[in-house]
């Protein structure tokens, strides 16, 4: 039996940033970070994109090891292939997501974090003293830690959440189902990512081609299952594949859940925090999680660290953290989630007429603002789409 | 113990199949699902066959069979 302050369950960008802002807050306290499998950012479950101005909240990526590709283009590609090329100047990052949350790990373990790979949580209970009893199984055998707080980390499985009490289930129509290979030997423009709609193609989802280098790309897809035809993500893939990048080489290949759901109603309990995938805080349009995870991991480090600090880890005083992440990002989910839910009802008859109406626009001109723009003066039924945007 | 649920089947998965990725563990329902070191594990009394874990699973690794 081992104590400790802060035990963290899961060595993402969520898990990674909590442990190490924790023990920049209080550097007395002793912070465990956890990690199941053997390294730390393998196997990559990830299309790797990531957002300039939020990556720079916590890295700098110029000049990075971890960095595959920089970004500057987005190519939208409308169900019948109309291509609508979107030039913005800092896109942003396709990250070495093995590398990046290997730099992430062993930067909280320079600051003091002791960092355990290999090791799971297989459960955990309340202690009459308040702490959580955790146990963990590794290649050495079971070990029992006690925390003050547990940061839960655990990605889509929320283990963590459920073990709490904490409610971490997802309707069927809020999960993606992703598939991706790294396909090899393919020609697209190296600066931009591509992203392609269709009821045929990705229901409920999109496709999505991510370079990282020239002719080498993550090219994968995320549908919803409850819209599709009765094949598999990866049967989507394989199709789209063979339609558009034929004569590549898939030399890897991964599958996972992207959670587009809204951040669930409590994401702490006594003693207990959850902090990115595991608490659904992914952008429920894009897909996108990285970025998040490190902003709510870093708000989970502060709370536990200045809660422990205090003498009191009660639910009363962690709630902070739900409010703090609700008011940096938890709120716009909920808004992105009702535009969602409306463009569910938008046809590919419509996406192909908005990308022709968008391509006369001029290129130089053409930014997310204006195409949005364009979209409403053009496509009147979107209207109510845009008006859910703000109620 | 609980009395079993009425069901006439219940989900099974194949780990030759199974990429371990824990997509179906926030979909389940009663949350029979759980993913252990290295596998994926149905629990067969929990399982109430409702079936939500089957289409979305990204490589088809989950089927049901009779309870």
């Amino acid at each position: 039996m081992r104590d400790t302050d802060v035990l963290v369950i899961g060595a993402g960008p969520a898990g990674c940033v909590a442990a190490w802002e924790a023990k920049r807050h209080a550097p007395q306290l002793d912070v465990v970070l956890l990690e199941r499998d053997r390294a730390v950012g393998a196997p990559v479950r990830c299309a790797e994109g990531v957002g300039d101005a939020g990556l720079r909240e916590f890295a700098e990526p110029d000049g990075a090891s971890w960095v595959a590709r920089k970004i500057t283009r987005v190519i939208f590609l409308a169900p019948d292939d109309t291509a609508v090329k979107v030039a913005e100047r800092d896109v942003g990052w396709i990250l070495d997501r093995t590398r990046f949350d290997a730099f992430l790990a062993a930067r909280a373990a320079a600051a003091g974090v002791t960092l355990l790979v290999g090791t799971e949580a297989a459960g955990m209970s309340r202690d009459p003293d308040d702490r959580w009893r955790v146990q963990l199984r590794g290649a050495g055998g079971e070990e029992t830690w006690r925390a003050r707080v547990v940061i839960g980390a655990d990605g889509v499985e929320a283990m963590v959440g459920r073990w709490a009490g904490l409610d971490t289930r997802v309707p069927a129509r809020d999960m993606e189902s992703c598939a991706q290979y790294v396909v090899q030997g393919i020609d697209f423009d190296p600066d931009a990512i591509y992203l392609q709609f269709g009821e045929q193609i990705a229901p409920g989802g999109y496709a999505w081609l991510f370079p990282k280098g020239p002719g080498i790309a993550n090219v994968g897809l995320g549908l919803v299952a409850l819209k599709a035809d009765g094949r598999n993500a990866r049967q989507y893939l394989d199709a789209w594949i063979a339609r558009r990048y034929a004569g590549g080489a898939k030399t890897a290949y991964t599958v996972g859940g992207v959670i587009v759901h809204t951040t669930i109603k409590a994401t702490y309990t006594d003693g207990v925090l959850l902090a990115g995938d595991a608490a659904h805080m992914i952008n429920p349009l894009s897909g996108g999680g990285i970025v998040n995870a490190m902003k709510a991991g870093r708000l989970a480090g502060q709370t536990a660290a200045a809660a422990i600090c205090a003498g009191d880890t009660g639910a009363a005083r962690l709630c902070a953290y739900h409010a703090a992440w609700m008011k940096l990002l938890g709120d716009d989910h909920l808004r992105y989630y009702r535009i969602k839910r409306a463009l569910e009802e938008v046809d590919d008859a419509f996406f192909n007429s908005l990308a022709r109406t968008v391509n006369a626009i001029p290129s130089e001109k053409r930014t997310l603002g204006r195409i949005f723009t364009h979209a409403l003066i053009r496509h009147p039924q979107l209207i109510p789409v845009a008006a859910r945007f703000f109620v | 113990m609980q009395p079993a649920p009425a069901r006439s089947e219940i989900a099974v998965v194949d780990l030759q199949v199974c990429d371990r990725c824990g997509l179906c563990l926030p979909l389940c329902p009663p949350e029979a699902i759980h993913l252990q070191l290295t596998d994926l594990v149905v629990d067969r009394v929990a399982c109430t066959g409702c079936r939500k874990c089957i289409a979305p699973c990204p490589v088809g690794a989950l089927t049901m069979v009779a309870a």
